[in-house]
């Protein structure tokens, strides 16, 4: 479920102001100036020749409404969906935290039993310990391939989207299929890393049977097929700080070094901030990755939250208790989206 | 200016050298003669530690049974399509190629159509709620779908949506993103357009598949690519509601030909079918789809 976590504040971020400074004008000056019978629509189509006050507002309370029935017919089958599919779910969700619903559809309301019982449940604390260790190693390996990969290729030409492609090409691909492709590049018999580290004399490694390796072993494949996104939005960072700026700096004496570091790592500070938060979120929803490479081993090393929640959920079918987990997924979720809001509010000003 | 700066940087090197820290200007030519080598060489590095998983991937698949060890992989010559045939055979792996593909396209389709169609009402009808429904639309997105995961479940059971097709679909089609991106775009097609197909005497249905739908093929194409490559690439729903052999889509049994003992050759073989339309719809869309990402990622 990448897409949902994907582009998570990238639309109303923002944006918020300008796109209601935009809807304003469209709304003013779009279809109600036709439908208030100005020269325009009503000149051409030769109706209304001199109508009187009343008849013309008559006319356009009925254009408005023909206008807010047809616009609401058009949302419809779309709004459908959000409140069955979208809205349902999320109260859904936070009714089922409060009750001890199971698979035989039986429940009774345990107001915050389940909150109390995640607080005891070493498991759950274990999970998140999983989940934030992991996202600690995935966000700056992640961001650090793709800040370098759109550094380099902002600086170099030669074959630039060629490259740039190239680089993406692991995100078009599915957690699944880079989880079984790294599954085996990390096995202890013969996968390529240990092949490679044989050539070299060093004995075999086990990356994921190994709890201290399990954990970078796992955010490094992720890291592999995820910073393509990162790097698209950092090198669309990059392109539109203005050249004077880094040439002023080169004037000035400014080495490559310090015109990174002074110069274009400060420019650059709200959309690597974006990058940032938007990956931390995805570190904190892994999944799929330890379904496939390690099924949570080596003994719960690489448990993620999500996991223990699939679990709860599927597993021992205690939905309630998994719908418990859920909402602190959420409210995880939702921290890492309103300090972003703040910080990024900041930086525009 | 620009001549000056060059020329400036040039003298600089013997000359004063003000803020930086090099001692000598006479380190700093061949210092930046090996910059411009070093960059391509650099990017030349990283792109094999890119692709080695894909090359990895492709060489076991195709070499022969027992022979997946690294130097024995490397063997070209001894390249076969058994792999490919074998987990053919024993896997249901087309009934899964047919299930992400009936899952990606009717998926593409409906959104496309109900996203368009909202985003046109949001964007040039006024209507009452417009801003409200807009923003809470918007605001599903900060809700992890993991989060809500078990009511989405416990609803598509009670309605006997497990382990169906549309028990699959229907619940992916509230694309928030999808909205948004339509909105977006139609808000900055001209209103004349609009009214003039009105003053026609075009219906409100004539005027959107003649009028908005042609105007928005651009942007239908870039969505269609990724909401294909998302619900393709999909994991944990497809896990959740397809619980018989038959109704995983190819990530899923992608993932469960690896939990079970099936050769590793042959998985990779499951796997470059797995990704080969990923690829494809990549290969011909790339500039597109990273062009859409960059603008999209930072319109603020």
């Amino acid at each position: 479920m990448r897409k949902a976590a994907t582009d998570e504040i990238a639309p109303d971020e923002g944006d918020g102001p300008r796109r209601e400074g935009d809807g304003a004008p469209g709304a003013s000056g779009g279809p109600p100036a036709g439908a208030q019978g100005d020269p325009r629509p009503s000149g051409p189509s030769g109706r209304g020749a001199g109508p009187a006050a009343k008849t013309a507002r008559a006319r356009s309370g009925i254009a408005r409404r023909r206008e807010a029935l047809t616009g609401l017919a058009f949302v419809a089958p779309m709004l459908l969906l959000f409140i069955v599919f979208r809205f349902g779910p999320t109260l859904g969700a936070a009714f089922l935290s409060v009750t001890d619903y199971r698979l035989s559809g039986e429940w009774t309301f345990i107001g915050a039993g389940n909150y109390t019982r995640l607080l005891g449940d070493d498991l759950f604390w274990e999970s998140l310990g999983v989940t934030v260790v992991y996202t600690a190693l995935y966000v700056p390996m992640t961001v650090a391939l793709a800040l370098g990969t759109a550094v380099l290729l902002h600086r170099t030409l030669w074959m630039r989207g060629f490259f740039r492609g190239l680089f993406f090409l692991p995100y078009v691909t599915s957690i699944v299929l880079a989880a079984v492709i790294w599954k085996w590049i990390y096995e202890v018999q013969d996968g390529l890393l240990n092949a490679s580290l044989g050539l070299l004399g060093a004995g075999p490694v086990d990356f994921l049977g190994s709890d201290s390796l399990v954990l970078p072993s796992i955010a490094a494949a992720s890291a592999w097929k995820g910073f393509g996104y990162s790097m698209l939005i950092l090198l669309a960072g990059l392109q539109s700080i203005p050249r004077e700026v880094t040439e002023a700096a080169t004037i000035d004496g400014a080495s490559g070094w310090q015109r990174f570091r002074w110069v274009t790592l400060p420019l650059l500070r709200p959309v690597l901030f974006f990058v940032l938060v938007i990956e931390a979120i995805l570190g904190f929803q892994v999944f799929d990755a330890m379904y496939v490479m390690t099924a949570g081993g080596p003994v719960r090393a690489s448990y993620s939250l999500v996991y223990f929640l699939y679990d709860s959920g599927f597993k021992f079918f205690d939905f309630g208790y998994a719908s418990a987990v859920g909402l602190v997924l959420f409210l995880i979720v939702l921290v890492f989206s309103l300090v972003q809001r703040r910080l990024i509010g900041r930086d525009a000003d | 200016m620009a001549t000056s700066s060059t020329s400036a940087e040039r003298a600089a090197a013997p000359g004063p050298a003000p803020v930086s820290p090099h001692p000598a200007g006479a380190a700093r030519p061949p210092r930046r003669a090996a910059a411009r080598l070093g960059l391509p060489v650099l990017l030349v590095l990283v792109a094999v530690v890119t692709v080695t998983p894909f090359a990895v991937m492709v060489l076991v698949a195709f070499a022969p049974a027992g022979g997946q060890t690294l130097p024995g992989a490397l063997d070209v010559s001894r390249a076969t399509l058994e792999n490919f045939a074998d987990v053919l055979q024993s896997a249901d792996i087309t009934r899964w190629a047919v299930n992400s593909l009936v899952y990606s396209l009717v998926s593409v389709l409906l959104i496309l159509l109900f996203a368009s169609m909202a985003g046109y009402a949001f964007a040039k009808k006024r209507f009452p709620g417009r801003e409200i429904l807009f923003w809470s639309f918007l605001a599903t997105l900060m809700v992890p779908f993991q989060a809500t995961l078990i009511p989405y479940y416990i609803l598509v059971s009670e309605l006997g949506g497990v382990d169906t097709y549309w028990g699959l679909i229907v619940p992916t089609l509230a694309n928030s993103q999808a909205v948004f991106l339509m909105r977006q775009f139609i808000v900055q097609l001209p209103d004349e357009l609009f009214e003039a197909a009105k003053i026609d005497g075009a219906s409100e249905w004539r005027i959107y598949t003649t009028v908005v739908v042609p105007l928005i093929r651009p942007v239908l194409a870039t969505l269609g690519v990724f909401v294909f490559l998302w619900h393709w690439n999909d994991f944990l729903w497809p896990l959740v509601i397809g619980q018989s052999e038959e109704m995983r889509t190819l990530t899923v049994g992608l993932a469960t030909l690896e939990g079970e003992n099936v050769a590793i050759n042959q998985v990779m073989a499951g796997a470059t079918i797995t990704v080969i339309p990923c690829l494809l719809v990549f290969g011909l869309l790339q500039r597109y789809l990273t062009d859409s990402i960059a603008t999209s990622g930072l319109k603020s």
